[in-house]
């Protein structure tokens, strides 16, 4: 129980295509995260998942079953919504009763249940009041135990965590995974947070447009970014990403922007060979090594001599801003590294963990 | 084309303390001087009410004195001993009482269904619809009334509570109403309720109903209010002195050669009471909001 297929699924308004022919399986007990920047189709998604909205185009299976034409309750689906959409006029002990109250659950089993639900989330003592009485944490619980006490199958949670505070976000996101943990439902978590991607799912589902980008484990999906999109979205600071084209010269391939030309380890090599000369290179702040000696580059072809433009401390790292001609990267250095605006440093880019992109930013290293 | 290193939709939001910070300025003279306004014309609202209250209480001697005295030196309860003795003034006020709740009840109903659905829900030839209903809000009174006579009187519906109830049941500026204050409601909330199991009717009843009670008291007061006051269709659709409302009776005070202004006054002041009432009592819901909480900040 709790299989989720998606095959074609598309959704138009008008002649607007909000989701464009998703396919996705999504396993029993999986966690999975649809990720993307606003508008991309996220919520249209999970509302069609939800029965909410009506499929323009494919099919929609749980657990095997044809559901694009069931009832939203009869899925065996429990939503979380973005503004949790709690009863108002509901005491707390209503709220999470109405579901079971409107399926005909008998009285003193509906007592026990919301008992039980409430007591997992810590809301005993919130029972008699109005949602306009509770905090945005504890609204944030309520609406999540709405949606256990029903015990579906499948739970959807359209950006659960967005309005909490950021401390108050980290704590229920671990209260979400032991929650999952717990109950080994599946999952289908919204979010256009990257960390709360990269943390809670056991995949992603990055999205743009409407269109899947990319499924994977979010490990993989970040060392392995199917495309230039998909590269700058995960990642903070961004991966630096410059378009350029490649050069087959005498001395091997090099990858040539704005003047700056960069020779390319073999690896990188390769994937040149194949694919035109459009390119663009990314490479991860991480994967850039700062030199206060400038000479030190002297010689090495991946070494870049260098000014500094922006030094931004985070406490755990230093971000340090600089460009060669045209072309800016961003390093993560060293907290401590005695670096000030307008120096000249040297930048080593590690280029084995660096990504090629090819036409339409399609991560040559995946192609085929 | 050149590949894609740069992404509108990655790129942060515009500033938004911008917006948040123009709003923060303090009461101005502009306010000061709305206020000003304001007072000015609800005093000119108010006197002739008060010189109506005032009225009534006096004898017809006070009456014609001049200057006019604002508080009878003599007050008397003369003029409503004559009203209530000497006219059906009772059997009006039932009837303006039996009509006026008979519509609100029945218009609050069916508006708040209309106005859920126009808000809500999508089915073919909504929008037309609406347009249809709206282009009747155009339409003047006066242009439907023969047509509007003439129907009722075939259907053998003067002198009746039908005549004088049916016709104000049709009326769209309710429907409309209660549209625009549904349609504030987060649709969330409706998918919700879906997904909790509730059918069409059930959210309309359940979830939707409870939430917008404040509205419904305004539409409520509005309608009774309305019809309270009406006087163009009682007075076409009553001749018999049994079935006139309240306006009609009053108005029918005035006898073809002589004005007995204290009983009319009398009879003025009476009609005012129960709106005065409705409103003092259910004054907290014009001002309640409703759905505080249902949505974060
Ligand atoms: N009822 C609607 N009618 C027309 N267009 C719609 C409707 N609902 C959504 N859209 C459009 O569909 C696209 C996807 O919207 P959706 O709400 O799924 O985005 P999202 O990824 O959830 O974004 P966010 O992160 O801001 O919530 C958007 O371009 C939006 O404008
Ligand atoms: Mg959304």
């Amino acid at each position: 129980m709790g299989q989720v297929d998606l095959i074609q699924v598309s959704k138009r308004y008008g002649t607007a295509e909000a989701v464009s022919a998703v396919n996705l399986a999504i396993a029993d007990h999986e966690f999975i995260v649809l990720l993307g920047p606003s508008g991309c189709g996220k919520s249209t998604l999970l509302k069609m998942i939800a029965g909410l909205e009506d499929v323009s185009d494919g099919e929609i299976y749980i657990d095997g079953n044809l559901v694009n034409y069931a009832r939203p309750a009869d899925r065996n689906v429990a939503m979380v919504f973005q503004n949790y959409a709690l009863y108002p006029h509901m005491t707390v002990f209503d709220n999470i009763a109405f579901p079971l109250k409107m399926t005909g659950v008998a009285k003193s089993e509906t007592d026990q249940r919301v008992r039980q639900a409430a007591g997992a989330l810590g809301l005993e003592t919130l029972l008699d009041r109005r949602p306009e009485q509770l905090s945005g944490g504890q609204r944030q619980r309520v609406a999540l135990g709405r949606a256990i006490v029903r015990e579906p199958s499948v739970f959807l949670m359209d950006e659960p965590l967005s309005n909490l505070d950021a401390q108050l976000r980290v704590q229920t996101r671990e209260e979400l995974l032991r929650l999952h943990a717990r109950l080994q439902r599946t999952t289908i978590y919204v979010t256009h947070d990257q960390i709360e991607a990269m943390t809670m799912g056991h995949r992603i589902v990055v999205m743009r447009g409407g269109v899947v980008q990319q499924v994977g484990p979010p490990q993989q999906v970040y060392d392995e970014p199917a495309n230039t999109f998909v590269a700058a979205f995960l990642g903070s600071p961004r991966i630096n990403l410059h378009a350029g084209r490649l050069d087959q010269g005498g001395s091997g391939a090099t990858f040539v922007a704005n003047g700056t030309a960069i020779l390319l380890p073999p690896r990188l090599a390769e994937l040149a060979r194949a694919a035109t000369t459009e390119a663009a290179l990314g490479v991860r702040p991480e994967n850039i090594h700062v030199l206060l000696d400038p000479a030190a580059t002297d010689g090495a072809s991946n070494a870049l001599p260098a000014t500094v433009s922006l030094v931004e401390p985070v406490g755990s790292d230093l971000y340090v801003t600089a460009t060669t001609g045209d072309l800016s990267w961003t390093a993560r250095a060293e907290p401590r590294l005695p670096v000030t605006p307008g120096q000249t440093i040297g930048l080593r880019l590690d280029l084995q963990r660096a990504h090629l992109f090819g036409e339409s930013g399609r991560n040559l290293a995946l192609a085929g | 084309m050149a590949i894609e290193t740069e992404f509108a939709e990655l790129r942060p939001p515009a500033d938004i303390t911008r917006a948040t910070a123009a709003r923060r300025k303090g009461p101005s003279l502009y306010l000061i001087a709305i206020y000003g306004i304001l007072v000015i014309a609800a005093f000119i609202a108010l006197v002739p009410f008060l010189y109506v209250i005032s009225t009534s209480f006096k004898d017809t001697i006070s009456l014609f004195q001049y200057p006019p005295e604002w508080i009878p030196s003599e007050p008397t309860l003369d003029n409503f001993r004559g009203l209530l003795a000497d006219y059906p003034f009772v059997r009006w006020m039932l009837n303006s009482f039996v009509v006026a709740s008979a519509v609100t009840i029945v218009k609050v109903v069916i508006d708040s269904m209309a106005g859920y659905a126009f808000a809500k829900m999508t089915f073919p030839g909504k929008d037309a619809l609406f347009l249809v209903v709206l282009m009747t809000l155009m339409v003047p009174f006066a242009a439907t009334l023969i047509p509007l006579f003439i129907i009722v009187r075939d259907l053998n519906l003067t002198n009746t509570y039908a005549g004088l109830i049916l016709p104000a049941l049709a009326s769209p500026i309710g429907i409309f109403m209660m549209r625009q204050f549904i349609e504030t409601l987060p649709t969330d909330l409706e998918n919700a309720a879906r997904l909790d199991g509730c059918s069409e009717f059930q959210i309309f009843r359940r979830v939707i109903l409870p939430l917008i009670r404040p509205g419904l008291v305004v539409l409520g007061v509005f309608t009774f209010m309305t019809q309270w006051t009406s006087y163009l269709w009682p007075l076409v659709i009553g001749t018999k002195t049994e079935m006139f409302t309240l306006t009609v009776g009053v108005q029918s005070l005035r006898s073809l050669f002589t004005v007995n202004w204290g009983i009319l006054s009398a009879g003025a002041v009476l009609s005012m009471l129960p709106l005065v009432l409705v409103f003092l009592f259910l004054q907290r819901y014009f001002i309640a909001g409703s759905i505080a909480g249902a949505l974060k900040e």
